[in-house]
């Protein structure tokens, strides 16, 4: 495909102008953001990633989101996940185990590295989000939604529950054959919370929280 | 009024606000994170998290990964010696993934960066022709599936611990992982806008 190269010297009143702009976040095009309907979402016409939406309903949705996946990553915490047999022994596995098996084995690197990816990171981002997604429903606090979202964009990449779901099966198909294998209470919740977690975290973009933080927040405070 | 060329705007890496490029140090104006600093400085972190990252990924695979207790008896098994093994089994569907995880996406992942760490500085002749963003993008998203070994081990290591039969976690693991965690703080401590700024150069 041809694409004309073209430097448009383009003329703003002041910084705060670039706010009518947004860059593709995969193929770094340059556009100017149009008002769009409820509901609805802009996408990029070069490669067709999401840019923005306007979607009014998003932080009501998006906190209650945040509210029972905090609940069912609680859940899938508390219980066992996996639950075999083995030689007439039953042996089960919770999040916690799993990383305190290999801390006790003397795998202190991995077992840091897996409570961080599949424990901690995944519960910050939760209660960051619900922090978030609260101020934001009660227009409040300029400064700390600002952290919290700085915050919140340094940990994104480091949150890995859904891979650990898929880990678990791989685990399991491994065992077939050779072990009799029943799945626990937490492994359904685990499910639920990776899905509610691909929509918060995958879905909505940071740059759609910062609009939103613009809207419900910056722009009441100059009424 | 501001006069402002279009491809001097560049996007922040922690919020996607639009900025201004002005050389060397920018800060966006809408997080405060900074987001350009020295040029060389730039590459530098990245390429030595990058050839970490390689290291590592050496004795990740010469060493065991997984080793079984049977009834006294030891059977240790590398990353590729696991896979082969599953191949054997016929339980292809998860040779595949484990291959794809451990194999395909950590070198796929180094050539990629490695070949865009070099291109912003040394931009080749046809350059222009391969999609730098869309590499980066797959670096990205493919990245952290990686780690499904690791976590592999861990399951099976907390699952599996009687007098009779254990699994343990191998030295590889950890290679392993030191390995996955520094190919991804290469990938972030990559800046994009740097792509950018190599095509602006090359006109
Ligand atoms: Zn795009
Ligand atoms: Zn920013």
């Amino acid at each position: 495909m041809n694409k004309l190269v073209i430097i448009i010297a383009m003329k703003i009143k002041n910084e705060d102008d670039l706010d009518n702009y947004i860059i593709c976040h995969k193929c770094f095009t340059l556009h100017k953001i149009i008002p769009i309907k409820d509901g609805y979402m802009a996408s990029c016409n070069e490669c067709g990633a999401m840019l923005y939406r306007y979607d009014t309903k998003l932080v009501d949705k998006s906190l209650a989101l945040s509210i029972s996946g905090l609940i069912f990553f609680i859940l899938a915490n508390f219980f066992p996940i996996v639950k075999i047999e083995i030689l007439g022994h039953d042996q089960f596995i919770t999040i916690s185990k799993t990383i305190f098996t290999l801390i006790d084995s003397g795998f202190y690197i991995v077992g840091i590295l897996c409570m961080f990816l599949i424990f901690i990171f995944p519960l910050m981002i939760l209660i960051i989000d619900i922090i978030l997604f609260t101020l934001l429903k009660l227009r409040r606090s300029k400064k700390f939604t600002k952290t919290l979202l700085v915050l919140l964009a340094h940990i994104l990449p480091w949150s890995m529950p859904d891979i650990f779901l898929i880990s678990i099966l791989v685990a399991l198909v491994k065992l077939i054959g050779y072990v009799q294998i029943d799945m626990g209470m937490a492994f359904y919740a685990l499910i639920i919370f990776v899905l509610i977690d691909i929509y918060i975290v995958k879905k909505v973009k940071i740059s759609e929280l910062w609009i939103l933080r613009e809207n419900m927040i910056l722009k009441r405070s100059k009424n | 009024m501001i006069d402002v060329e279009e491809n001097r705007l560049i996007p922040c890496p922690i919020c996607n606000a639009v900025n201004i490029d002005r050389g060397n140090k920018n800060i966006c104006r809408r997080c405060g994170s900074a987001i350009y600093q020295h040029k060389n400085f730039i590459t530098e972190k990245s390429w030595a998290y990058l050839i970490t990252a390689i290291i590592a990924y050496i004795p990740a695979n010469l060493y065991p990964m997984l080793i079984t207790n049977k009834f006294g008896t030891h059977q240790s098994s590398t990353i590729l010696g696991g896979v082969v093994h599953l191949w054997e089994n016929g339980s292809y569907p998860i040779a595949m993934v484990i291959f794809f995880a451990s194999i395909v996406v950590p070198l796929l992942k180094f050539f990629i960066l490695f070949y865009l760490l070099i291109s912003v500085k040394y931009p080749f002749g046809k350059d222009k022709k391969v999609d730098k963003h869309k590499l980066y993008y797959i670096t990205e998203v493919i990245g952290p599936w990686s780690m499904i070994d690791v976590f592999v081990v861990a399951i099976l290591t907390a699952l599996i611990h009687l007098s009779n039969i254990s699994i343990v976690a191998g030295t590889a693991a950890t290679a392993f992982a030191i390995s996955v965690f520094f190919t991804l703080l290469s990938a972030h401590a990559f800046d994009e806008t740097l792509i950018r700024e190599n095509i602006k150069d090359s006109k």
